[in-house]
């Protein structure tokens, strides 16, 4: 019987002198720093800019940053991918005019689907950030 | 003019636009190497905005 090869194991070395802590904090906190933090200055850079644009563009198509209401379960989830963006999130919550985005406007639905999506890609660079700390991601 | 007036409201582009930063995300975080990461944004772009137009042109006969 023909034996196949195992595929490598993963690297389980830390990155040297990081905390798996602070990077997925960092992570949170500004989109891309976690990686920066890291190391990895080029994926964070473009991380970054990817985040923050989409995360702009939302606002910019008055979407809604959604928070908690009675009986619309749907929006405890909705509020978790928001403030998923971190400070991004916050800031917009303190400096924009209409935080519930405008939904008699055309792009309502579309701001609010980048807005959303913008904090599920930052939950997910988090989660990324943990793994490259810890070793499980090369 | 207010920026207002610069956001985009053609669906079409505001889709499109959506497909290149999802794509981009992706292809950056699943992908190491620069060429395999160009294959998969267009793997992904090609999926997502192929996709739409499918659906739209299938629900084209459901308006309401």
């Amino acid at each position: 019987m023909k034996e196949t090869a195992a595929p490598p194991a993963p690297s389980s070395v830390r990155v040297a002198g990081r905390s798996p802590y602070v990077a997925i904090a960092l992570a949170w906190l500004i989109p891309g720093l976690g990686h920066y933090y890291l190391g990895r200055r080029r994926t964070a850079a473009a991380f970054a800019a990817i985040v923050v644009l989409t995360f702009v563009a939302g606002l910019s198509f008055q979407g809604r940053l959604y928070s908690i209401e009675q009986g619309q379960p749907l929006t405890i989830l909705a509020t978790f991918a928001v403030w998923g963006a971190g400070l991004l999130n916050i800031a917009a919550r303190l400096f924009t005019e209409n935080p519930g985005g405008s939904i008699l406007s055309v792009t309502y639905e579309y701001g609010c689907a980048y807005l959303l999506t913008a904090g599920l890609m930052n939950l997910l660079l988090i989660l990324d950030a943990w793994d490259i700390a810890t070793g499980r991601k090369r | 003019m207010t920026m207002l007036a610069l956001v985009p409201t053609d669906h079409f582009l505001i889709m499109t636009l959506y497909a290149l930063l999802v794509s981009a995300f992706f292809a950056i975080l699943w992908r190491e190497d620069g060429r395999e990461r160009w294959k998969l944004f267009g793997v992904l772009v090609a999926a997502l905005v192929g996709g739409g137009l499918a659906v739209a042109w299938l629900m084209y006969p459901f308006p309401k």
